[in-house]
């Protein structure tokens, strides 16, 4: 098992890091709220996937990574993330059988919890962000779910 | 259908409670020491340049494609841009010809009242990295961090006018919070009649709002608004932006002033950092707070000592406050 999570390690260390880029790549204004939170979804899939590998300290690593590139307070998205990578933990087995439109839709709900805690943190913090369109990122993230669990588990299976 | 390969077939994640209940007190404490009490400065900066790579790499596509396309412009390109700036440049000049004169003349008159507002002494370009870095927070990466001086709360400029303030400091580059941010608040005159009072960020790139303007303030579209300098953290008489609109409801108490700002907020590619000189005391201190009784003392008398002025809501109540103990009411 130890082996077989070392091996796990370099796919997810570079999947992460390819996302965290994503997360800050320049869009046009039209689209950019509409961007998909990569590297949240990048998580929950090693979360679901193989969570003895990566697991909570990985949530907690990309929380902690997007939150100094994106400039928030430190912990902010770290929190969330730690969180809301626990509970996909914590259903990753019910999640492997179900439906893609069932998994879509517990993403969906994973999302919109990873982004109230983040609209919690921003009001307690004193910079609250009202638009309605923040939360569009969780619709596109559980939209787009199915195309990025496949592909990942593509890569690394081969 | 996404197929997960069941390695786990135990099913069980030892402490999975355990971990994330450690890992959220962690964050939570992170959360409060940056908020709280500003200690995690240091580990922000290293923070900073391990992030350097990922935003090198990011902007360094679109930056190679900017240097590509001003490779292969074509001779008469070239010329056409060199006529037009040598054009800007003569214009420039003559405008420049009396500015010494009106310079020294202006700070001849301000000793008279012991009113020298900030006078910005030493600059610094700063190219803007290509990031996205919050979709719904209107604030740029810089290139130049700590290492060449920048610090939290430092004016920045761009050719047109006022751009922003250093909300955050790394190493190798900084972050800068622009004029149009929804938390952001400057101190602005305005030029024609040096009515003072605040123009705050909308979130919307091209427009700042006038919102402590009463109905019957002097104001018409076509004004010019200036930084006041009050504050102490811009330096005063930059250009912030023309009023656009002004709407007058006579129901309302506040009339509803729209204004475009001056800087090229969504296209500059360089912007400039500002020093102010040493020994400029803010202007608050001197202005006419005749009733106040901490009049005497300057110390007492200046409520936005420049160190304070973190953009957000604190620099928005601070420049408020200035703006208040200064500005004759209208």
């Amino acid at each position: 098992m130890m082996r077989d999570d070392r091996v796990r390690r370099l796919p997810m260390a570079l999947s992460a890091l390819v996302a965290l880029a994503f997360a800050v790549i320049p869009l046009p204004t039209a689209i950019d709220a509409f961007r998909p939170d990569f590297l949240v979804l990048v998580v929950f899939y090693w979360s679901i996937e193989s969570p003895r590998a990566g697991g909570l300290f990985l949530a907690f690593a990309a929380g902690l990574a997007l939150d100094v590139i994106r400039g928030v307070v430190l912990g902010q998205h770290a929190l969330a993330l730690t969180l809301m990578a626990a509970w996909a933990t914590h259903l990753r087995l019910r999640l492997r059988v179900f439906s893609v439109l069932s998994q879509s839709l517990t993403i969906f709900a994973l999302l919109t919890g990873y982004q109230f805690i983040l609209f919690w943190v921003d009001g307690a913090t004193g910079n609250p962000v009202t638009t309605f369109s923040r939360w569009l990122a969780p619709i596109i993230g559980g939209l787009i779910w199915p195309l990025l669990a496949g592909g990942l588990s593509r890569l690394h299976e081969r | 259908m996404v197929a997960f390969r069941n390695t786990d077939p135990s099913g069980r994640t030892t402490g999975l409670l355990l971990r994330c209940v450690l890992y959220c007190l962690l964050a939570l404490g992170l959360i409060v020491a940056d908020k709280r009490y500003d200690h995690l400065g240091q580990i922000r900066r290293f923070l900073s340049i391990v992030a350097y790579p990922v935003q090198v790499a990011v902007a360094s596509p679109f930056a190679g494609w900017d240097w590509f396309r001003e490779s292969v412009t074509t001779r008469d390109a070239l010329r056409a841009d060199k006529a037009q700036l040598e054009a800007e440049l003569r214009l420039a000049n003559f405008r420049l010809q009396r500015y010494e004169a009106l310079e020294a003349e202006s700070q001849r008159l301000r000793a008279l009242r012991d009113n020298t507002a900030g006078i910005a002494n030493r600059f610094v370009i700063g190219n803007i990295m290509n990031l996205d870095i919050d979709a719904f927070r209107e604030r740029v990466v810089v290139d130049k961090g700590a290492r060449d001086g920048v610090y939290v709360g430092q004016a920045v400029l761009d050719a047109g006018g006022i751009f922003g303030q250093v909300a955050r400091v790394g190493e190798l580059t900084s972050e800068v919070i622009l004029v149009s941010d929804a938390a952001h608040a400057i101190p602005v005159q305005v030029n024609r009649n040096g009515l003072r009072t605040i123009a705050v960020g909308t979130g919307d790139m091209a427009k700042l709002k006038l919102p402590y303007l009463s109905t019957s303030a002097d104001v018409v579209a076509g004004d010019l608004l200036v930084t006041s300098g009050l504050g102490g953290g811009f330096p005063a008489g930059y250009p912030v932006g023309t009023v656009a609109v002004v709407r007058r409801d006579p129901a309302q108490s506040l009339a509803d002033v729209d204004v475009r700002p001056a800087a090229a907020l969504d296209r500059a590619r360089e912007v400039m950092f500002v020093w102010i000189s040493e020994g400029a005391k803010p202007a608050v201190a001197a202005a006419p707070a005749a009733g106040s009784p901490a009049a005497g003392s300057p110390a007492a008398g200046s409520p936005a000592a420049p160190k304070s002025a973190s953009p957000g809501p604190a620099a928005a109540a601070a420049a408020k406050r200035g703006a208040g103990a200064g500005a004759p009411r209208p």
